[in-house]
């Protein structure tokens, strides 16, 4: 009986840590410096990290956390401003890695950033910034 | 514009009266001049000039560059009130290594000369949704002359074929080329500006500004999943009342029929880099006299591939080539005994890589080549097209980035360009003579 529920003790602390594992690897092992060049060259010439600066895309200053479709002067595409997203580290993820299928008929002309690693990297350096 | 070979004279065949006919050729290629990053366009995006154009200022394009002008200029950050109007400046000093007897041009000494090259007023941006122009008329501080001079109307629409993106438009211009996206012909290729006093070569085909303004184009153009770009349209000259009521000379003769040109492309954007390979084709048929008689034929095929490293953009690095062959049957000229041989042939190649450090401070280096069948009437005392040589550059750009002063109004580029012949217009000896020291500030608001 002991020996069962050391068992039992053992794998739901397993399957508890892989969740929490599983759940910060996948943005938390990001990498804010590679971040920073990876956004430099994926996303900079479209977006800005300054406060108040709109491009073709809206500021990403203090993207996290925010409400998609929320700057009020930006014009954004009737799609995203429907889509009640409010933009997590996983939300991010989601959204570059497919665009389209996340917000289908939104602006953005990005074929999405196909490697986790990458796009774990981007959201930590949009994390620093606030 | 007595510009690089990019813009030299028109093509051999219609030179009539030796050197005096290239001279008012050359002059002649001050009706349309390459032009340049518009901030205007910037306005209207909410980009920095730096999103389009290697080096934070034009005419090189990068791949969101490519994608606005197939677009028809017309992408926009949604909001109202853009004014779709710019103006630039371009002033200069010419050094030749030797003086030029009588002058580099009338008004002007025989060396050392500074003026002011051009001063612009463009029509650009977005006209209406899908719809959007680029339209220069230029005063040459040269020719003291005003005129219309680089045009590119636009209409595109985004669709979905195949299951891919696609760009259809069609282009409304008046120079084969000056509405290709890519970095390599001759419109938009490397020198992007160079002396209006300096001497230039002779031959050139036909697709290196043969045609600039002289004619009226329409072409329709696909670009399909971001790769595969085709293009098909026809030309026809504008009449002398028409040229003549847009300031321009009219200096090439007429076509007999439509000429044809025709463009295919492949392009693959990785964003970190990009490359791109392509055909190009003119064929066009040239009546000197608008009166009637015969006409000389040219058929320009070429090739061209480019490649650039944008990575961060901080290091950016950039290779363009082309190679043009272009087959020429001199009917008109060979009656005229303008020509010793009825047909003929030359051949362009061009060449340049470009370094730029933080969009601010580049290098280009480039070489380029004509060469050709012989005709001692045709090409003068040589009797030979082959002109070669070198083009180094330096510039900088403070501005045109995000956080530049005053963007995007404020935009300059101050540049120092040196052209070095190996050969001119079919003479290695003195070819140096004409070796070219170009100091020029580039102004665009």
């Amino acid at each position: 009986m002991h020996g069962r529920q050391s068992i039992w003790k053992g794998l739901i602390s397993l399957t508890i840590t892989g969740l929490l594992l599983g759940n910060s690897t996948s943005h938390a092992a990001g990498d804010p410096k590679l971040g920073a060049d990876m956004f430099a060259q994926e996303c900079s010439e479209c977006h800005s990290v300054k406060e108040g600066k709109n491009k073709k895309g809206p500021s990403l200053f203090a993207v996290v956390g925010r409400k998609a479709g929320s700057i009020a002067d930006f014009v954004y595409s009737e799609p995203m401003k429907q889509s009640a997203i409010s933009w997590s580290a996983d939300k991010i993820d989601a959204y570059i890695a497919h665009p389209r299928q996340v917000v289908p008929g939104g602006k953005m002309k990005y074929d999405g950033l196909e490697e986790e690693k990458d796009r774990a990297d981007v959201i930590a350096y949009l994390s620093t910034l606030r | 514009m007595l510009s690089g070979p990019n813009y030299g004279c028109r093509q051999a065949g219609i030179v009539r009266h030796g050197l005096t006919a290239v001279f008012s050729l050359l002059l002649f290629g001050t009706a349309v001049q390459p032009a340049h990053a518009l901030p205007s366009f910037a306005r209207q995006t909410g980009q920095d000039c730096a999103a389009c154009h290697v080096g934070a200022f034009g005419p090189q394009l990068t791949p969101y560059g490519i994608r606005f002008k197939l677009g028809g200029y017309s992408d926009s950050d949604g909001k109202d009130g853009h004014v779709p109007l710019s103006a630039m400046l371009r002033g200069s000093w010419t050094h030749t290594r030797t003086d030029q007897a009588g002058g580099a041009a009338p008004h002007y000494g025989s060396n050392d000369n500074a003026t002011l090259d051009e001063a612009s007023i463009f029509i650009a941006g977005r006209l209406a949704d899908n719809f959007g122009a680029f339209v220069q008329t230029t005063y040459s501080g040269v020719d003291r002359a005003t005129s219309l001079d680089n045009t590119d109307i636009r209409y595109a629409r985004q669709l979905t074929l195949g299951g891919k993106d696609t760009t259809i438009g069609i282009s409304l211009n008046n120079n084969p080329a000056i509405q290709d996206p890519f970095n390599t012909l001759p419109a938009w290729g490397f020198p992007y500006a160079s002396s209006d006093l300096a001497p230039t070569p002779a031959a050139a085909p036909l697709l290196n500004g043969g045609l600039a303004g002289q004619v009226a184009g329409l072409t329709a153009y696909g670009f399909w999943n971001d790769s595969i770009y085709a293009e098909v349209g026809a030309y026809n000259s504008l009449s002398s009342g028409t040229l003549n009521w847009m300031g321009i000379s009219d200096d090439a003769g007429e076509l007999s029929h439509p000429a044809t040109y025709w463009r295919l492309g492949f392009f693959n954007d990785m964003k970190k880099q990009n490359w791109s390979v392509g055909l190009v084709g003119l064929n066009a048929s040239l009546q000197p006299d608008r009166n009637g008689g015969p006409s000389n034929k040219y058929n320009d095929i070429g090739v061209d591939a480019s490649y650039q490293f944008l990575g961060t953009r901080q290091h950016v690095g950039t290779v363009n080539a082309r190679y043009i062959h272009e087959y020429q049957t001199r009917n008109a000229s060979f009656d005229a005994g303008e020509a010793t041989n009825l047909k003929g042939s030359l051949n362009e190649l061009n060449f340049n890589a470009s370094y730029y450090y933080d969009q601010t401070w580049g290098l280009t280096g480039g070489y380029f080549s004509t060469t050709g069948s012989s005709d001692p009437t045709l090409y003068g005392p040589s009797g030979s097209p082959d002109s070669s040589g070198y083009i180094f550059q330096a510039d900088w750009t403070p501005f045109g980035k995000e956080s530049s002063w005053h963007a995007p109004w404020a935009n300059l580029r101050l540049g120092l360009q040196y052209t070095m012949y190996n050969k001119f217009d079919g003479t290695s000896s003195n070819a140096g003579d004409n070796d070219t020291t170009y100091l020029f500030a580039w102004l665009a608001f």
